[in-house]
Formats: C-alpha cells, sequence, structure tokens
C-alpha cells in the first residue's frame, strides 16, 4: 500500500506538470491542443537519438527538452495562426481539431519511421529505502527533477514581470491589452513553454518507465483529465489534481487493474465537469 | 425565408451550415435514390473477392456512422466525440444479448440499438442542462468514450478483451455469407439517409438549422432547444448503434478497437469533414472517398496517419465547410450570375 502510495506521488507529480502546460494554453488561449502528448513523444524520440550519437544523457535531456519548444513554437507560427483568427468557442473548436491533425501528422510519422523506438534512461545506483519501501533511485531523481520544475514555474509566474503579464491575460485579456501587454507574445511563449514542459515529463517519465512512440494520446488523456479535475487555465489545480489523482491512479491500479483503475480517472474528471464545470480549482468564467 | 438560410454562409469556424434546405420531395428522392443505385452496384463488380466486399461493408458501417454523426453535430453543433463507443454499445450489447442472454438476433439488435440510442439521449439531456457548449460536450463525450473502451478492455470475462468477441449467432445464417452483408448495410445507409433527410424537410430541420445558426435567436423564436438538440442524439445514437450492431453480427468478430475512438471517431470526422458538415450527402462521399483512399494506401502503413492528418489540417484550415457545400454554394453562385 505504502509503495503504491509512493509509485502513486511520483507519478502525480508528473502528472501534475504534464497538466500545466495544457491548462496554460487553455486558459490564457482557448486552444486545446490534443497534439500536447505527441509534442512529449518527440521531445523523447529526440533525446534518443541524441543518446545513441553520444551525447551525455544531461546533454540529451536538454536537447530533447528544446525540441519539445521548438515543436510549440513550430505550431504557433504555423498551423495555429489561422486559429488565431477565430474568437471563444470557435477557437476552441478548430484549435482541438487542427491539433488533432497535428496528432496524427506526428504519430503516423513516428510510427512509420521509428515504430521500434523508446526512450528509458536508466539512473545508475540500486533502491533507495523510503519508509521502508525500497524506491527506484530514477523515480526519486524524476520526482526531485519534477519538484524543482514546478517550484520554478510557481516562482516564474508569481515573481517575474513576465510570468505576471502572461497571468494578467489570463485573468484579463482586455485588461492586459490596455496596459501594453501583447496577448499574442504571451500565448507564443506559452506554447514554447508547454512543448518544453511536456518534453520534460517524457523525460523525466523514462526514468520510471519506458516511453515509446505510441504514448503520445496516452499522455494527452491523462494531461485532460487533470487538467478538467484541476481546473482550465490553473496552474495551482493541475499541480494539486495531478498529485491526487496519481495517488487514486496508483493504489486502483494495483487493487483492481489498470484499465478499470483508468475507468475511475475518467469518472471523476466526468463528475467534475457536471458538477464543477470550471473543476475544482478553477477560476469561474 | 428558407433560401436565406441556405446561403447565409459561414457563421461558425468549423461545418457549421446546414446546407440548402430542400423542401420538395424530389430533391429528397432522387439524390437518396441516386446513391442507393450506385452502391447497389457495387457488389456486381467486386462480388467474386471476399475481402473487396469485406472492405465495402466496413465503407457502408462508416457511411452510417458519418451520417448519425452528421445529424448530431452537423444538424445541433453537439460535438459527440463518442461515435465509435455508441456504435460499441450497439455491437458489444447485440452480441452479448444474441450469445450470452441467449435472445434472437432480431432482439438484440433492436435491444442494443435502442441502448445506444439511450445513451445518447441521456448525454446530451446531461449536455443540454448542464449548459456544457460544444467543448464540454466534446471533452464529456471523449471522456465517456475512452472510459467505455477501457471498460471493455477491463470486463475482458464478458467481453473478450483485447483479443475480442467472436459471436457465435448468426454464424451459418446469411448474415455471414458474402454478398448479403452489403446489400443490409445499403439498406441501412439509405434508410440513415431519408430519416435524415425527412428531418430537414420537416419543421425539425427548420428548428435545427435556426440553433445552429444561433442559439439564443432560436431561443427567442421559439425553438426548444433543449428538446431538439436531445431529439437529435436520439435518433443519431440509434443510427450509431444500429449499424454498430449489425456490423458485429455481419463481421462475426468485434474487439475494442472495432470502435475505438482513434479506429472511428477520427476517422468519421475526417470523412465528414471531407465531404460536408451537415449536408445531407456529405457523409456518403466522405466514407466513398475515404474508403477508396484507404486501400489505394494500405501499402504505405503507417504513413497514411500521417497522411490523413496532413488531410485533416489542411480541411480545417481551407474547406473548413467539406467538399459538397463548398462546390454547391459556388455552382449556385455561378448560376445566379
Amino acid at each position: 500500500m505504502i509503495a503504491s502510495i509512493l509509485d502513486g506521488i511520483v507519478f502525480g507529480l508528473q502528472l501534475g506538470l504534464l497538466a500545466t502546460g495544457l491548462s496554460l494554453m487553455y486558459g490564457l488561449g482557448g486552444i486545446l491542443n490534443l497534439a500536447y502528448g505527441q509534442m512529449a513523444v518527440v521531445s523523447a524520440v529526440v533525446t534518443v537519438f541524441a543518446i545513441d550519437a553520444g551525447l551525455p544523457v544531461p546533454v540529451a535531456a536538454v536537447v530533447g527538452l528544446a525540441t519539445g519548444a521548438l515543436v510549440g513554437l513550430v505550431l504557433d507560427l504555423t498551423v495555429l495562426r489561422p486559429v488565431y483568427a477565430q474568437r471563444g468557442e470557435a477557437r476552441v473548436l478548430l484549435s482541438l481539431l487542427v491539433s488533432l491533425g497535428v496528432a496524427l501528422m506526428i504519430d503516423g510519422f513516428l510510427n512509420w519511421r521509428y515504430p521500434l523506438k523508446g526512450l528509458s534512461i536508466r539512473i545508475a545506483g540500486g533502491p533507495v529505502e523510503i519508509l521502508g519501501e525500497p524506491m527506484l533511485r530514477g523515480s526519486l531523481v524524476a520526482s526531485g527533477i519534477t519538484i524543482v520544475a514546478m517550484g520554478a514555474l510557481l516562482a516564474f509566474f508569481r515573481f517575474t514581470t513576465l510570468g505576471r503579464a502572461v497571468r494578467s491575460v489570463i485573468e484579463d485579456e482586455q485588461g492586459a491589452r490596455l496596459v501594453g501587454i501583447d496577448p499574442r507574445k504571451m500565448l507564443r511563449l506559452i506554447l514554447v513553454l508547454s512543448g518544453a514542459i511536456a518534453g520534460l515529463v517524457a523525460i523525466t517519465r523514462s526514468m520510471v518507465t519506458p516511453v515509446d512512440v505510441t504514448a503520445g494520446f496516452g499522455i494527452t488523456v491523462f494531461a485532460l483529465i487533470v487538467t478538467v479535475v484541476g481546473g482550465l487555465g490553473s496552474v495551482a489545480g493541475a499541480l494539486a489534481a495531478g498529485i491526487v489523482l496519481g495517488v487514486v491512479n496508483a493504489i486502483a491500479a494495483t487493487k483492481i487493474g489498470t484499465f478499470m483503475s483508468l475507468v475511475i480517472l475518467l469518472v471523476v474528471a466526468a463528475g467534475t465537469i457536471l458538477v464543477r464545470p470550471a473543476g475544482l480549482l478553477g477560476v469561474e468564467e | 425565408m428558407i433560401e436565406r438560410f441556405g446561403d447565409a454562409s459561414g457563421t461558425s469556424a468549423v461545418g457549421g451550415v446546414e446546407g440548402h434546405a430542400p423542401r420538395s420531395l424530389a430533391r429528397l428522392v432522387v439524390p437518396v435514390l441516386g446513391v442507393g443505385v450506385v452502391l447497389s452496384l457495387v457488389p456486381l463488380w467486386l462480388g467474386d473477392s471476399r475481402v473487396m466486399m469485406g472492405i465495402a461493408v466496413v465503407g457502408l458501417t462508416f457511411a452510417a456512422y458519418a451520417i448519425g454523426f452528421n445529424l448530431i453535430f452537423g444538424s445541433t453543433g453537439q460535438l459527440f466525440l463518442c461515435v465509435g463507443a455508441l456504435a460499441g454499445i450497439g455491437g458489444y450489447g447485440g452480441a452479448i444479448l444474441a450469445d450470452v442472454v441467449g435472445l434472437p438476433i432480431v432482439v438484440s439488435v433492436a435491444a442494443a440499438t435502442a441502448a445506444a440510442s439511450l445513451v445518447g439521449g441521456i448525454l446530451s439531456w446531461v449536455a443540454v442542462h448542464r449548459s456544457l457548449g460544444v467543448i464540454f460536450t466534446g471533452i464529456v463525450t471523449l471522456v465517456f468514450a475512452l472510459t467505455f473502451e477501457n471498460l471493455l478492455l477491463g470486463l475482458g470475462g464478458l467481453t473478450g478483451g483485447e483479443s475480442g468477441f467472436f459471436l457465435e449467432a448468426g454464424r451459418d445464417t446469411f448474415l455471414r455469407r458474402q454478398i448479403p452483408p452489403y446489400y443490409l448495410m445499403l439498406g441501412l445507409v439509405l434508410a440513415a439517409l431519408v430519416v435524415h433527410g425527412q428531418l430537414r424537410r420537416s419543421r425539425v430541420g427548420w428548428a435545427f438549422r435556426a440553433l445552429r445558426d444561433d442559439e439564443v435567436a432560436a431561443e427567442l423564436a421559439g425553438v426548444d432547444v433543449a428538446r431538439h438538440r436531445i431529439l437529435a442524439a436520439v435518433v443519431g445514437s440509434a443510427i450509431l448503434g444500429l449499424a454498430g450492431a449489425l456490423y458485429a453480427f455481419t463481421e462475426g468478430r468485434i474487439s475494442p478497437t472495432t470502435f475505438g475512438f482513434a479506429e472511428v471517431d477520427v476517422v468519421v470526422l475526417v470523412m465528414l469533414a471531407f465531404g460536408g458538415i451537415g449536408s445531407l450527402l456529405g457523409p456518403i462521399l466522405g466514407a466513398a472517398t475515404f474508403t477508396v483512399i484507404d486501400e489505394l494506401l494500405v501499402e504505405v502503413g503507417q504513413l497514411r496517419v500521417f497522411l490523413y492528418g496532413a488531410l485533416v489540417i489542411a480541411l480545417f484550415l481551407g474547406i473548413p465547410r467539406g467538399v459538397i457545400p463548398t462546390v454547391t454554394d459556388h455552382l449556385r453562385r455561378r448560376r445566379g450570375r
């Protein structure tokens, strides 16, 4: 039981960070990015190539991370441009459909060209004992990196001018415009940032379990569930929901199987939308 | 008045316009009859090949899915991302009722269709009464679809899990022969077209167009938006459930991927986007085109998925209303000048 809770926390931290990216894109730009999981997978695949090319793992990870950010930038500069021309619900709908197309393109290409590629980073050293349970060293390193990234993200939004500018756009786009903040630039920043977040999650996840080229859709689904429960557009909500759902998932998975544990998460997500559409910690529109 | 609705172009970014409203019976009968005649000739051409007939049956099944989805999304703007799941309720429901419970096939199919219709109606009722809007309706139905998929996998004892469900019922009947399933499915597709066409011709169709163009204005004009949305979902889901059930009995084996989100919903969305969301014959054009394309591209394997993705983007950014409305509008404008 303690082992599954610990595993759940490790997974939950990653889920929380993952959902942050999706949540920011939606909250700031009305972009529902269904290619989010594929951004993560692209980062993972590029990291594999960098490792195969002989780069040290940390450097390869940075390359992978940069690739994720680059994918975000490319999306922002290409297919999302016509999407930004739309307003409100039409924009969300178009972004959903277009990003679904992007997801298919990336999935199709990777499965065609590199069907067997998968990223699995091994952290040297034996298991570490935590609360009497042996934990993989990889899980601990992954969690450490995730927590640092979360802290950096929260600090960025709370203490830097740029971060505050981003938040101001989420809260009041018209007001932000009046004080000279360009929402388009903030949106580009968010796409780059969420690409990097997706990449970081893929890389840290691969320290616990392999991330292969077919993982994209599953990652998007997990991110979507956590985002919905945590509240679209809420960073703190995404982080909290991630940890709670990660623990629920881990316990359910060991007690009643992986498929049924996913069913539980999905039902929680559906229930949240119906009871409180803004999410448990979301901002009411 | 009707003419004006037909010409109002693209208020929404995607699909949006319920095409021209054919009031006269001839404008419904002629296209449906035309489709019926052309498609009924296919077995003369491909009837010798079991493989080709199998593909043709899948094509017709997807045409039926696309009509059902068109009725729900195209006519009333409810983004149901659970086409595969609703068809799966029909398929698995029918299979379990016939094989496990032991009901006659006709009863099983009817009950499973009713179940799919009911579930679709409930989803729509919830969406309408919680005022979920397009996006949240999409998310809730997607969540439902994924739940259904995982339930199929999780309840392996009943559903056969990943390896699928092999149907005993109907094994030695015409349902598993080479040609009859094709005509059975064709009958369903034509019936679905007639149902959709009749709805469009009636007052209901007028209400559909009104609520698609402007929900608030429709409500003010006395259209019961909630009732019409639920009606579209109930009828559309019945078509989906029936198509899924008939497919299960003619194919003899179903698995979670038979009704999976990636395998059904994405494809139906592409077909409809191509043919024209909201147009009567869009689903037929889309399903026919993509069944052929799919066959042509079978050798490139996974690259096919890549091409689909590129096409989705090109379609939604290029001709978001689909081929049929774009072409007919163009023709009408030329004729008008």
